[in-house]
């Protein structure tokens, strides 16, 4: 089966820093791949990249096998590969409602098909009764939920999540696995998603990749990389002991 | 949960619209306006056409331009140059103003690119560029003699449905914009520019549309300026104090709002007015302590106000449809 | 060939009072993170002042630049405090405070006007029109004056925030004002003085400017955008930095003539600072900070 998304030696230098060395990764149809790693290992570098927002150094990003290397991030998003953001960044001047309309314009002109994504992806997040509020009236854990609908307001084929259940509470954490999960079943997109919440990555990933210090260290399912000695020493044993419990 | 698309012109706003242009239309004749007070409604809208335009990039992107005057002048001259070379038909002059002002706009393409202070500085540094070289270029401008235009009394008379026709073409189409999609982009980009790239909107394309058209507008008030005057000079039209009228204009009324710069734009023809017979020293001054004043204490300026102003009424009136005990 | 040497001598003559101009306008953006859009009409009213203090009281003008720099610091530290203080900070505060000190230059450019009339001035000292033989080329003394104290004002600077307390608590409040809370820096007090010093700095360059170049109430435009291309050329808040851009921005402007007709020179400036913009926002040193 050919990849959906595919980076081949994926390489990004900031002046000496080189935070992603020649990184090989390969994402199926209908696949979560989990991608975790110590910090500044490079998962927000890699998102960028394959995002739009930064331009490789070198190295190429395919998607269905076309290349997307250089495009920038308005043009990813059209063809088909859209991120969420660390630190949420919602549209403070427009409503939750206008925030997925705008995402989901940028897909389609016809503004009734626009508006019908719209609603129902306010609905699949569940942030039906927001409609019309501001995101600085949203709770942390709501502002996340419209930081994923926005994402999937553009009808994306890749969504890349970047620590999107960090910081939000254990029961606010289950429902966004779940919601996840969804996304790849019920919506037929897949995920490459990056977590510091072990529990979350290994449970949802199909596979997972480890990244130290811009390379890829190990790859595998999650119970492969978790025996894996390297991803331990990367680690030094923490992760190896959270995922145990 | 079902999600009503709102209607971009609702039939109510269409209607207090459509009733005010034509009782603006109908003013001149039925109540036998003076020369005065028609010639001034004239330039309020030209200025009213100006101050929208200025605002779908100052206030709807939130890029804060003092070089707009580069844009009103380009199509002030250019269409006086149309009248006085080619002896074209008024209106076709100000579309050929127009036109010019749009694509000198497009050429500020790369100035686009910049965020907040660092475009607003290169907007000065543009208006100012374009003054030097306009006042020099004496054979299209005529230098500091400035250009003067063959306007006939009747062509400055029904000059006031012209700028009004302009003016409420603009109002309409602002807040069309606001109400639209292209709006909705417009408000992302000022909210975070990278943020809304990752969700799929080109800032440079949206900033450029925007931009030209804005100067085209602009370009457009430029060339009925000059028809209203019939004598037109680069330090005027291409002047600091220009610029810095749009920018005014749009904070007076109320910065990013659809309409604010309406009111703005009046209430400047107005006090200008006033202000230039009683103190012509003081304006200015005025001018710049009434900036400080409104962004300190009432941002969205006139419209700020009102809307402060129905919000204590409505509270006011709150305790009558307060909930039963 | 004497020709170029003159031409290099006007170029180093005016980078001196360029960098003395983009100090304040850097200072006060590297540190507080607005751009001071004021900067121009508080030089203007830093030459006025000077003026006014030579027509009335016969003061020198070179002499009255600590008086001129400490009204300047006043002014700066009210403006901040009675202003600048109340906008919103973060990326609302943007717009807001570009027209906040935009209407601030306008109300000096109308307090000038009325208290000055519009015509140009200039302040001429008895030794304004002797010049001094220097390499073979004749330097007017005025010149050479501004450029020592242009110098002077340099190392001072530069000494100020590198070794003292206040310097480098300004330089820490740059580099990130909330963990400054955390150590105990009062961040408020470093803004005002930061403010204030930016607008004493700027007020001194007013008095240089005067010096050499005459002026009127609407002077202040080409001052800020050239300003503006040297503290981008020369990277936010370094000294050195920003007296390097300051005599490639001197040396452009003075070599244009060879190619632009006379009234563009001034409009040397302006190019430079679009085209700087657009192809090196990052400055030239690429420091963000102050060093």
């Amino acid at each position: 089966m050919t990849a959906l998304l595919e980076t081949r030696r994926l390489t990004r230098r900031f002046g000496g820093l080189c935070a992603l060395d020649g990184v090989d990764l390969a994402l199926r149809e209908r696949e979560i791949l989990g991608v975790i790693g110590p910090n500044g290992a490079g998962k927000t570098t890699l998102f960028s990249l394959i995002a739009g927002s930064l331009a490789p150094s070198s190295g190429d990003i395919l998607l269905d096998g076309r290349p997307v290397t250089r495009l920038p991030a308005h043009r990813c998003v059209r063809a088909g590969i859209v991120r969420t953001h660390q630190i949420v960044r919602p549209f403070g001047n427009l409503t939750v409602f206008e925030n997925l309309m705008v995402a989901s314009h940028a897909r389609s002109g016809a503004a009734g098909h626009a508006r019908e994504r719209a609603a129902e992806l306010l609905d699949f997040v569940g942030l039906g009764e927001r409609a019309a509020h501001y995101p600085g009236s949203l709770t942390l854990a709501g502002r996340k939920r419209l930081e994923l609908a926005r994402a999937l307001a553009t009808g994306p084929r890749v969504v890349l999540l970047d620590e999107v259940v960090a910081g939000v509470n254990p029961t606010e954490a289950i429902a966004f696995t779940a919601l996840i999960r969804r996304v790849r079943d019920e919506r037929g997109v897949a995920v490459i998603m990056t977590e510091h919440v072990m529990p979350a990555v290994m449970s949802l990933s199909d596979r997972v990749m480890v990244l130290d210090h811009g390379k890829r260290i190990a790859e595998g399912t999650p119970q492969q990389v978790v025996d894996d000695p390297l991803v331990v020493s990367a680690y030094l044993g923490t992760a190896a002991t959270e995922v145990r419990t | 949960m079902t999600v009503r698309p709102p209607r971009i012109v609702t039939p109510a706003a269409g209607l207090v619209f459509a009733t005010a242009c034509a009782a603006l239309a109908a003013l001149p004749i039925a109540l036998e306006l003076s020369g005065y007070a028609h010639n001034l409604l004239t330039l309020s809208f030209i200025m009213i056409a100006g101050a929208l335009g200025w605002n779908w990039i100052g206030g709807f992107v939130g890029q804060v331009s003092f070089g707009h005057a580069a844009m009103f002048g380009v199509g002030g001259f250019v269409a006086g140059r149309l009248m006085l070379s080619m002896q074209l038909p008024a209106p076709l002059c100000w579309l050929g103003g127009a036109l010019a002002a749009g694509c000198f706009a497009l050429g500020g393409h790369p100035m686009l690119r910049l965020r907040g202070p660092y475009f607003s500085i290169a907007t000065i540094g543009v208006g100012e560029a374009s003054r030097l070289v306009f006042t020099y270029w004496e054979r299209f401008t005529g230098g500091s003699s400035g250009l003067s235009l063959p306007i006939d009394a009747d062509l400055k008379y029904q000059l006031y449905w012209w700028a009004l026709g302009l003016a409420a073409s603009v109002a309409a189409v602002s807040y069309a914009i606001r109400r639209s999609s292209l709006g909705l982009k417009l408000l992302a980009i000022k909210a975070d520019v990278d943020a809304a790239a990752d969700v799929g909107i080109s800032a440079t394309y949206y900033q450029d549309l925007i931009f030209a058209l804005s100067g085209a507008v602009v370009g457009l008030a430029g060339g009925l300026y000059a028809s209203y005057f019939s004598f037109i000079e680069p330090s005027d039209m291409f002047g600091f104090d220009r610029s810095i009228t749009f920018v005014l204009m749009a904070v007076i009324g109320g910065v990013g709002t659809s309409l604010g710069p309406l009111l703005g734009a009046v209430v400047f023809v107005l006090v200008r007015t006033y202000l230039l017979a009683s103190y012509p020293d003081l304006y200015l001054g005025l001018y710049g302590l009434l900036l400080i004043l409104i962004i300190l204490f009432e941002p969205l300026g006139l419209t700020g106000l009102a809307l402060r102003v129905l919000g204590w009424v409505r509270r006011a009136r709150a305790p009558a449809r307060g909930p039963a005990p | 060939m004497s020709r170029v040497v003159d031409m290099v001598f006007s170029a180093v003559l005016l980078a001196g009072l360029y960098a003395t101009m983009a100090y304040g306008l850097g200072l006060i953006y590297g540190v507080l993170r607005v751009v001071n859009l004021a900067h121009g009409g508080v030089i203007m009213a830093g030459a006025y002042l000077a003026w006014y203090l030579h027509e009335r009281l016969g003061l020198d003008p070179y002499l009255a630049i600590p008086v001129v720099m400490a009204a300047g610091f006043a002014f700066g530290v009210a403006l901040y405090q009675g202003l600048v203080r109340r906008l919103p900070r973060g990326v609302a505060g943007g717009p807001a405070s570009l027209l906040l000190l935009f209407g601030v230059w306008l109300v000096l450019r109308n307090a000038a006007y009325l208290l000055f009339t519009g015509n140009d001035q200039a302040i001429l000292t008895a030794y304004s029109s002797r010049s001094v033989s220097v390499l073979g080329s004749h330097v007017s003394v005025n010149r050479l004056a501004v450029l020592g104290i242009a110098v002077v004002i340099a190392l001072v600077l530069h000494a100020v925030l590198r070794r003292t307390q206040v310097g480098r608590a300004i330089r820490a409040v740059a580099q990130n004002a909330d963990s400054c809370t955390l150590v105990g820096i009062d961040v408020n007090r470093i803004y005002t003085l930061t403010f204030g010093l930016g607008t004493a700095l700027a007020s001194a360059a007013g008095v240089l400017l005067a010096t050499v170049f005459s002026f009127n109430p609407t002077s202040g435009s080409s001052e800020l955008l050239k300003s503006f291309v040297v503290v981008v050329l020369g990277g936010l808040g370094s000294v050195s930095g920003m007296a390097i851009a300051a005599l490639i921005v001197a040396v452009a402007e003075v070599f244009a003539i060879l190619i632009l007709p006379a009234y563009l020179t001034t409009a040397v400036g302006f190019l430079l600072l679009v085209l700087v913009l657009v192809l090196r926002p990052g400055g030239l040193f690429g420091h963000r900070v102050l060093s």
